[in-house]
C-alpha cells in the first residue's frame, strides 16, 4: 500500500468503503445472512424439551457439557435426508469423545421412526411437528427452511448456525476446534 | 499522511470484508416471495390462480391443493405437467418452475368475492426446503360478460429492487 499515492488510497479506499456499505446495506434488508449466532439462543436452545418417537420427553438441557449439534430437519426435506447419513458417521466417531446430535424433526412420529429405522438413525430423533419451524426461527433460522442446524460449544453457547446442508470437512473442522476449547 | 491513512484503512477493510464472509450461506427468499401467489377473477363463475415462482426455485406438483370459499369448487382444478425431476428418495417427482396458473372453475355463479386458498410446498437449488405454506387471496367476481378483474397478489409484490 506504500507504493500507492495517497491521492489512489483514498480513491481506492473510497470505493472499498461505498462497496462495503452497499453490501453491508443489501445484505441487512434482503436477508439473514449477515447475523451471527445469537448467543443467548443457546439458553434458549438447551431449555428446549419436545417428545421423541416413543413420545417420551427429552429435555434438550441433558446434552449440556457436550459440543452439541442440533439438526432442524423433516422427512419430507430431501436435502436434508441427504445430509444425515453423515451425522450418523459422525456421531459414531466423535460420540465417545463428547460429540451429540440431536435432529429436531418438523413432522409427525410415525415417518420419523421409519426414517430413522430405514436411515440407523444412532442419535436422538426429537419431534417438534410444524411448530418446531417457530423454534427455529426465534434461534437465527430467518425464512424458515430447512435443514437448519445449530452448533453449541461444551459451555452452551452457539458457535455456528447453518441454514441448508453443512459441509462434512466444515463439520469435522468445527467439532475438532469445539473439542480442542475448554469447556 | 502515510500514516493517518493506515489508521484510517483498517475500519474500512473490516467494513469491507465482514458482509463478504457473513454472505458465504445461501442468499434465500422468504417462502411468500419464492413462490409468489396471486389470484385474478377471469368471468362469474372462474378463478385463475398463480404462482410466480422465483428463479432457483421450485414447487412439488403432488402437494398443491386449492380451496374456494364460500363457494365450492365445479371440478378438481387441472394441474399441468410438471417436469420430472428424479429423486434419490421419493422417486420421480414432478415439479414447477417459473410461472404456473391453474384455472378454479366455481359452482354455479356465486357472484361478490370468492377466497382462495392455495397450499403449496417447495425447495430452493441451493439446498433448502420450505414447510407447506398456506397462502389466501380473496377477489370480487365480475357479473356475467363483465371485464375479468385485476390480479389480487397475497404478498404484495416489491416495487423495486431496492426495497
Amino acid at each position: 500500500m506504500s507504493r500507492l499515492s495517497p491521492r489512489s488510497t483514498w480513491i481506492a479506499l473510497t470505493l472499498a468503503g461505498l462497496l462495503a456499505l452497499g453490501t453491508g446495506w443489501y445484505f441487512g434488508r434482503h436477508g439473514e445472512a449477515g447475523k451471527g449466532p445469537d448467543p443467548a439462543g443457546g439458553k434458549t436452545l438447551l431449555g428446549v424439551t419436545l417428545p421423541d418417537v416413543d413420545g417420551k420427553q427429552q429435555a434438550l438441557g441433558q446434552w449440556k457439557g457436550k459440543v452439541l449439534i442440533v439438526n432442524f430437519w423433516a422427512t419430507w426435506c430431501v436435502p436434508c435426508r441427504e445430509e444425515m447419513p453423515e451425522f450418523v458417521k459422525l456421531q459414531k466417531e466423535f460420540g465417545d469423545r463428547g460429540v451429540q446430535f440431536v435432529g429436531i424433526a418438523v413432522d409427525d412420529p410415525a415417518k420419523v421412526r421409519q426414517f430413522a429405522a430405514e436411515l440407523g438413525l444412532n442419535y436422538p430423533a426429537l419431534v417438534g411437528g410444524y411448530g418446531a419451524i417457530e423454534l427455529s426461527k426465534s434461534l437465527g433460522n430467518g425464512v424458515g427452511a430447512l435443514p437448519y442446524t445449530l452448533i453449541l460449544d461444551r459451555s452452551g453457547s452457539i458457535s455456528r448456525t447453518q441454514l441448508g446442508p453443512l459441509k462434512t470437512s466444515d463439520l469435522r473442522d468445527i467439532i475438532g476446534q469445539l473439542l480442542a476449547k475448554p469447556g | 499522511m502515510m500514516h493517518l491513512l493506515r489508521a484510517w484503512a483498517w475500519p474500512w477493510a473490516l467494513a469491507a470484508i465482514v458482509p463478504l464472509a457473513a454472505a458465504q450461506q445461501p442468499k434465500l427468499l422468504e417462502p411468500e416471495r419464492a413462490f409468489a401467489f396471486s389470484v385474478q377473477a377471469v368471468d362469474e363463475n372462474t378463478v385463475e390462480a398463480r404462482f410466480a415462482i422465483a428463479n432457483g426455485y421450485y414447487l412439488y406438483r403432488e402437494k398443491l391443493k386449492f380451496a374456494v370459499e364460500p363457494v365450492a369448487l365445479a371440478a378438481t382444478p387441472v394441474l399441468p405437467p410438471g417436469k420430472m425431476k428424479h429423486d434419490e428418495f421419493f422417486g420421480d417427482v414432478e415439479t414447477y418452475r417459473g410461472a404456473l396458473a391453474i384455472r378454479l372453475p366455481l359452482q354455479g355463479s356465486p357472484g361478490g368475492s370468492v377466497t382462495v386458498k392455495a397450499e403449496s410446498q417447495g425447495c430452493a437449488d441451493a439446498g433448502v426446503c420450505y414447510p407447506p405454506q398456506l397462502q389466501k387471496v380473496t377477489v370480487a367476481l365480475p357479473p356475467r360478460g363483465g371485464r375479468p378483474g385485476e390480479p389480487v397478489y397475497a404478498t404484495p409484490p416489491r416495487k423495486s429492487w431496492f426495497n
